[in-house]
């Protein structure tokens, strides 16, 4: 067994196989990991939007033992990882890790939070630092306004325009 | 070695006979699911690239990710990865048991939670979910004095075995 504990690191050794084979092959492994989280996800956040996705992630953060602050307006869900325990442990890791780990998150939650009719803005900040910032807005506009302000915005396969 | 005879030539493992620090010492909680996404990824990569790419996947695992247990074992302290077994599975609340001797040591899963979580979250699991354990320790045991020999007893239950190769 792999123990949980260690998914993340068996998940870099993936991405790693799937880079080399090129942007498409990692971006379809991405939509498949969406595709399973949307198992866990996609009814509560079509039945209760930002109120499903507060629960969700309140949950992921003590499951995960996330260091993240939750905020949850009449607009927004706003996630900021403080410390990001996923990158923590591939950064410290006997493989190498993966440069561009961080860009799977966007790519999962991307297509799932399109598919639900909300508006994602990632703000991955740097991909050396386990910390982020990610905004989902239920208006477009806004979403498009707070674009402007992130450090290192992500995007994610077929993200809509 | 029969074993039937494990309980009276045995020492079985217990919190204080292992004590040596781990490389990955995870704590706090357990988040289970991400056995269902270890399942997902065999599926996806076997389906798309074929078994051999997996096993290639694990036996990295094995040699890079961890190394520091390969390390030991070349050494012949293979009571850090004994130590690996107990912390790990005492974490995910398994129904295991070691036992242990200066020649080999024997880790018995009677009830493996990763494979019945994924049996519960997904239904079926990938034929293949085990290979994560027994390509992984093939890997780690490659070029050390040693062998891991994973033999699966039915669902959720396996025999894991390290001794000198013969």
């Amino acid at each position: 067994m792999i123990p949980s504990d260690h998914f993340t690191r068996f998940y870099n050794e993936v991405f790693k196989f799937l880079e080399d084979q090129g942007e498409e092959h990692l971006e379809a492994y991405w939509l498949e990991i969406s595709k399973n989280q949307e198992k866990h996800t996609l009814k509560l956040f079509k039945e209760k939007g930002l109120k499903g996705m507060y629960e969700y992630w309140d949950h992921i953060r003590i499951e995960e033992n996330c260091d993240m602050d939750l905020k949850l307006d009449d607009e927004k869900l706003e996630l900021r990882m403080n410390v990001c325990p996923s990158l923590s442990k591939v950064l410290d890791n006997d493989a190498e890790p993966m440069k561009r780990y961080c860009d799977h998150c966007a790519g999962w939650i991307g297509p799932l939070i399109d598919k639900v009719d909300h508006h994602l803005v990632y703000d991955v900040i740097d991909r050396n630092k386990p910390q982020c910032v990610v905004k989902i807005f239920k208006d477009k506009e806004k979403a498009i306004e707070e674009e402007k302000n992130a450090k290192l915005l992500m995007g994610w396969p077929k993200k809509k325009k | 070695m029969k074993p039937i005879l494990l309980e009276n030539l045995y020492i079985k493992v217990n919190k204080n006979n292992l004590d040596q620090k781990l490389r990955y010492n995870d704590g706090g909680n357990v988040h289970m699911d991400f056995h269902g996404a270890t399942n997902t990824t065999i599926e996806f990569i076997i389906n798309k690239y074929g078994i051999d790419t997996m096993n290639d996947i694990f036996k990295k695992v094995g040699n890079d990710v961890y190394k520091d247990i390969k390390d030991h074992i070349k050494k012949g302290n293979i009571k850090m990865l004994a130590k690996h077994w107990q912390h790990f599975f005492d974490r995910e609340n398994a129904d295991y048991n070691i036992s242990i001797n200066d020649e080999e040591i024997i880790l018995t899963v009677n009830r493996c939670t990763a494979y019945e979580h994924v049996r519960k979250l997904v239904g079926n699991v990938s034929p293949n979910f085990c290979d994560q354990t027994i390509k992984t320790n093939e890997a780690l045991a490659e070029d050390t004095p040693y062998e891991i020999k994973t033999e699966i007893l039915g669902e959720a239950a396996c025999r894991q075995t390290i001794r000198k190769r013969a």
